[in-house]
């Protein structure tokens, strides 16, 4: 006897609302390109901001811990 | 490209090492000048510095392995040794504070009345909230191991839910700990049995907190896709540090709340 088997189609409420996407071939893609570019800046423009950030802070972060230790060191007397 | 003709993995030159060390001097010195001159701008610096070296630096490393293919068996392997020696660093980090404890409470001086727990101490009760929290902790233990078997079989949709119950359960155990600290008739102050108690536990409590992020981060590369049944060696390492929480929790109940009390 052959049945025809309907597939209905319904909004099934799962724990997942939004399907995720496998987007890793994508970004295998992305990272494995010859480009010569270092993994911390190949993912783009927001690698490079969020890495200037860091390296701002990190130099500005320097000297003021020079300038607070020097200060701490050397304080000067009040006459 | 050039092709490597080795499993090794040759790393690209990366400024996260000097940022991290940056982080640190920042942090120490900052500690420094907020004691001495009631300035926070320092020690602030130094943590979101830290916050920004460990989220790029981890980030990469998953780029590293899941997204270009450098962490080859071999490479693995050496992952595998440097997580073993991370949390035997921390076992022995834990040994100092319980030898601390051991060597106040086993032979009490005069000063605290010549006993254990201490004249005036009003102890917790280990049978209320403490044993809650150890119920708790065991019970992640278990469903991490069940979201390991997950993952292992490709089991998706379970390894979500197993990971994201194990999370909630280290969220629930902090919330407890954060409760009886709070509520606790005791405090850091209270001689020798105060410091040992809060420095011991709340370097746990902060063990928690970090194997929950840890955990966390996992969740969300689970979602991404980025774990195989055959390699997930970021949530194995995730795993054994809950574990390796889990029993310090244990040795704690035991020594502190129960034998101590």
């Amino acid at each position: 006897m052959n049945r025809q088997i309907i597939v209905a189609r319904r909004t099934i409420f799962s724990s997942v609302r939004r399907q995720v996407d496998n987007k890793v071939p994508q970004k295998q893609k992305v990272f494995q390109e010859d480009n010569g570019i270092p993994v911390h800046l190949k993912g783009g423009t927001v690698d490079a901001l969020l890495y200037r950030t860091t390296m701002m802070l990190t130099v500005l972060g320097t000297g003021y811990v020079v300038y607070e230790l020097v200060t701490a060191a050397f304080p000067q007397k009040k006459d | 490209m050039a092709h490597q003709a080795h499993a090794y993995h040759m790393v690209d030159p990366s400024p996260w090492p000097l940022t991290g060390a940056v982080a640190a001097l920042l942090m120490t010195s900052g500690l420094a000048i907020w004691f001495h001159y009631n300035s926070i701008v320092l020690m602030t610096l130094g943590t979101v510095l830290l916050l920004l070296t460990m989220y790029q630096w981890w980030r990469d490393i998953v780029r590293e392995g899941t997204f270009q293919g450098h962490h080859t068996p071999p490479v693995q392997k050496g992952l595998r040794y440097g997580m073993i020696l991370f949390i035997t660093s921390e076992v022995f980090f834990f040994l100092g504070f319980f030898w601390a404890f051991y060597h106040s409470s086993l032979a009490p001086t005069p000063e605290l009345g010549g006993c254990w727990p201490p004249t005036g101490i009003t102890t917790l009760d280990p049978f209320e909230v403490p044993l809650l929290n150890t119920a708790v902790l065991l019970a992640s233990g278990v469903t991490v191991t069940w979201a390991h078997h997950s993952i292992m079989e490709g089991e998706r949709k379970q390894a979500i839910q197993s990971l994201t119950l194990t999370i909630l359960l280290g969220f629930y155990f902090t919330f407890l700990q954060g409760m009886e600290y709070y509520e606790a008739p005791f405090t850091i102050a209270d001689g020798v049995y105060g410091s040992t108690f809060f420095v011991a536990t709340g370097f746990h409590g902060l063990h928690v907190i970090i194997g929950s992020t840890f955990l966390a981060v996992c969740l969300l590369r689970q979602i991404q896709y980025h774990f195989t049944s055959e390699h997930h060696f970021g949530f194995e390492a995730a795993a054994w540090y809950w574990h390796f929480v889990d029993v310090v929790w244990l040795f704690l109940y035991i020594s502190i709340y129960w034998w101590g009390s």
